[in-house]
């Protein structure tokens, strides 16, 4: 480490020094508006304030102990920093807190590495401020803000030092997705659009990661690659439109998932699905309280929680629920097959008693864009107050009321009985009419 | 025997059309709905058949709506506005069928061109054809294409509501598709309204005495 340089700088005056850092700014900023975004980074020479700071910064295991003890590491590849496309922007822009000779030590302390990312990644939004109108809406961001630690920063998909023009996906191992969304990696992998090395933001986007059972962003993804899937069903699927809304894609892209049915609270008025707003919780709570037994919702806690969403005085239909039958795991949503695989058979939901009505959720968007679950019984479906709870979501035979049915059977037996009985009159009263004399039947 | 010219050709042939066709819709009906429990054809081929018949009988149902408006022989409809009347002549025409018919008694409706029905069978073709049988369309349309009309759909209360609403009147019909041709048996012989239902001439026995 060089000691004497501090002492060398302690002859120029500080104003000239914060000068030479203000012209290095302006004229880094001057060269990213003209630069093209996807310019491939030459192995442009460094600057030479750059070269100084990897003078220290290039030595390997160079390292700070941080508040909680991590220990945070300060090595730079300095050639790797030439080849990435920030090599033209430079140190001092990103790490502007840092006056060079005012440095080391950092007077300013770092509590954690996170802590110390979190701060950091705000400057990347000064230059990169489209990706942060995609990025802070996303679930990843209200991860972020919620104050989890394993949520995705800027750096922990772009390595900032190495970073090279759309290059932070690696279609062979998913990274840096399948860095925390390993299961999924591997599901993919296997699946039609992995084998076509298709990339996780083909379908999620990059930045403006949504939750993904919340709303049709997804299912409108599909579309945008399969625009012409309605015809295609059309041509021997009743009622397709209609198993579009609410079926989704893997229940029946992925034939070996385990169904289930999502029913979704939903906003008459608004014609969207409700959220509950941050800091006003109430599903959670109403359902748990609605729960008597805690063995899942019954068709008629299911109405009582129902029931609160419309208070009384006002119009029963504002709150209505809308099913959803869907896939139980994100990995099985990953396990879309070659289409000549996918269920055709109407046999596996049109059906009493089929596998997807056997496990039903009742649902709410949370504050933070992920839907909030409860468990409901599956008599929901099948009662007879369904007809009111559940009037959205109907499965022709598959979630049909057996109060019909005794009433259909009780018709036939009416209706072949009445013949039955009628004719056996007959049949008795002639008989009696021919041994006492009577008048025939004519 | 009298010889009495009472059903139309266009009522005919309406009339055998929807005989077939109620049959169809209610066996391609059951399939759909009965799917584990019945084989007779793939769901999907039931739900083809079911909406194809289904349209040919709401086209036939115009047949019918349009040759009763167009003509004089819509008086057979009528109902009768009087309750009382109503009440005794249905009344007398129960105890006909649950007892007088037994002992050989007489009919105690009169078959005539314009009076054909007697007042039960009037009450209940009032019903089935001014209020279930349309109703069973409606709803029948609006499941067909429940994207379509979920604006509709949604208004009624959910798709729950009308398949409820179809499935009832389907299980009235279940009922009454063996009780109107049992029914039809109690003519002077047992087959003498099937016959008056494709000749179109109902004989009706001369009155020997007075009624």
């Amino acid at each position: 480490m060089v000691i004497s340089r501090g002492k060398l700088k302690m002859s120029v005056t500080t104003f000239s020094a914060s000068l030479a850092i203000a012209a290095r700014l302006a004229l880094a900023a001057l060269v990213l508006a003209a630069a093209s975004l996807t310019a491939q980074a030459a192995d442009s020479p460094l600057s030479k304030q750059d070269k100084e700071c990897l003078e220290c910064h290039a030595t390997k295991g160079l390292e700070k102990k941080l508040a909680n003890g991590e220990m945070l590491s300060l090595h730079v590849d300095g050639s790797g920093f030439a080849k990435s496309v920030h090599s033209m922007i430079g140190c001092a822009v990103c790490h502007r807190e840092i006056a060079v000779d005012d440095h080391p030590p950092l007077k300013k302390k770092i509590s954690s590495l996170r802590d110390n990312s979190i701060e950091l990644t705000k400057v990347c939004f000064t230059c990169h401020s489209g990706v942060f109108k995609l990025y802070k809406n996303s679930i990843h961001a209200t991860l972020v803000r919620e104050g989890d630690s394993a949520a995705p920063l800027c750096t922990d998909c772009h390595s900032p030092h190495t970073v090279m023009a759309k290059a932070a996906y690696d279609a062979k191992t998913g990274a840096p997705c399948s860095n925390c969304h390993f299961g999924i990696q591997k599901a993919y992998a296997a699946s039609v659009h992995g084998q076509a090395s298709l990339g996780c933001s083909s379908c999620h986007n990059a930045h403006d990661v949504s939750a993904t059972t919340a709303e049709d962003k997804l299912k409108n993804a599909c579309f945008g690659c399969h625009s012409d899937v309605l015809q295609a069903h059309q041509t021997w699927l009743p009622n397709a439109e209609r198993h579009f809304e609410a079926v989704s894609c893997p229940a029946c892209h992925v034939p070996g998932a385990k169904r289930k049915v999502d029913l979704r609270l939903f906003s008459n008025e608004k014609q969207q699905r409700i959220s509950e707003q941050a800091g006003v919780p109430q599903f959670v709570g109403r359902a748990r309280s609605a729960d008597g037994k805690e063995k899942g919702l019954s068709a008629v806690e299911l109405q009582d929680l129902l029931r609160e969403f419309n208070p009384a005085g006002t119009d029963q239909s504002k709150t209505t629920l809308r099913g959803r039958l869907e896939v139980s795991t994100g990995v099985e949503a990953h396990q879309l097959t070659e289409k000549s695989q996918a269920i055709r058979d109407c046999a596996t939901c049109h059906q009493q008693g089929a596998a997807p009505f056997q496990s039903v959720t009742v649902s709410i968007i949370g504050p933070d864009g992920r839907p909030l679950r409860h468990e409901a019984n599956k008599e929901v479906l099948n009662s007879p107050l369904s007809v009111e709870a559940v009037g959205g979501f109907y499965v022709i035979g598959g979630t049909r009321i057996k109060l019909l049915d005794i009433l259909l059977v009780l018709a036939l037996l009416g209706g072949v009985s009445v013949p039955i009985g009628h004719l056996t009159l007959t049949w008795l009263f002639k008989r009696n009419a021919k041994r006492i004399g009577g008048e025939e039947d004519s | 025997m009298q010889r009495l010219y009472v059903h139309p050709l266009p009522v005919r042939i309406w009339h055998w059309i929807n005989a077939l066709g109620f049959v169809t819709m209610i066996v391609t009906g059951i399939q759909i709905r009965y799917i584990g429990l019945l084989d007779l054809f793939s769901f999907r081929t039931a739900v083809i058949l079911h909406n194809w018949i289904g349209f040919v009988l709401i086209a036939n149902f115009f047949v019918w709506l349009l040759f009763y408006m167009f003509s004089d022989k819509i008086r057979v409809y009528h109902p009768e506005l009087s309750p009382i009347k109503h009440f005794r002549a249905s009344f007398r025409q129960m105890m006909f069928y649950g007892y007088g018919i037994f002992r050989g008694q007489p009919n105690p409706h009169h078959v005539s061109v314009y009076h054909k029905f007697n007042s039960m069978q009037s009450m209940t073709y009032q019903i089935i054809m001014l209020l279930l049988v349309p109703l069973q369309f409606y709803t029948g349309v609006l499941l067909w294409d429940v994207k379509r009309f979920t604006g509709m759909i949604d208004m009624l209360g959910g798709v729950r509501v009308v398949d409820t609403a179809h499935v009832l009147i389907f299980i009235f019909f279940a009922g009454f598709i063996f009780i109107h041709p049992y029914l039809a048996t109690l003519g002077h012989t047992r087959l003498a309204h099937f016959k008056a239902m494709f000749t179109g001439y109902e004989e009706i026995e001369d009155e020997t005495t007075g009624h």
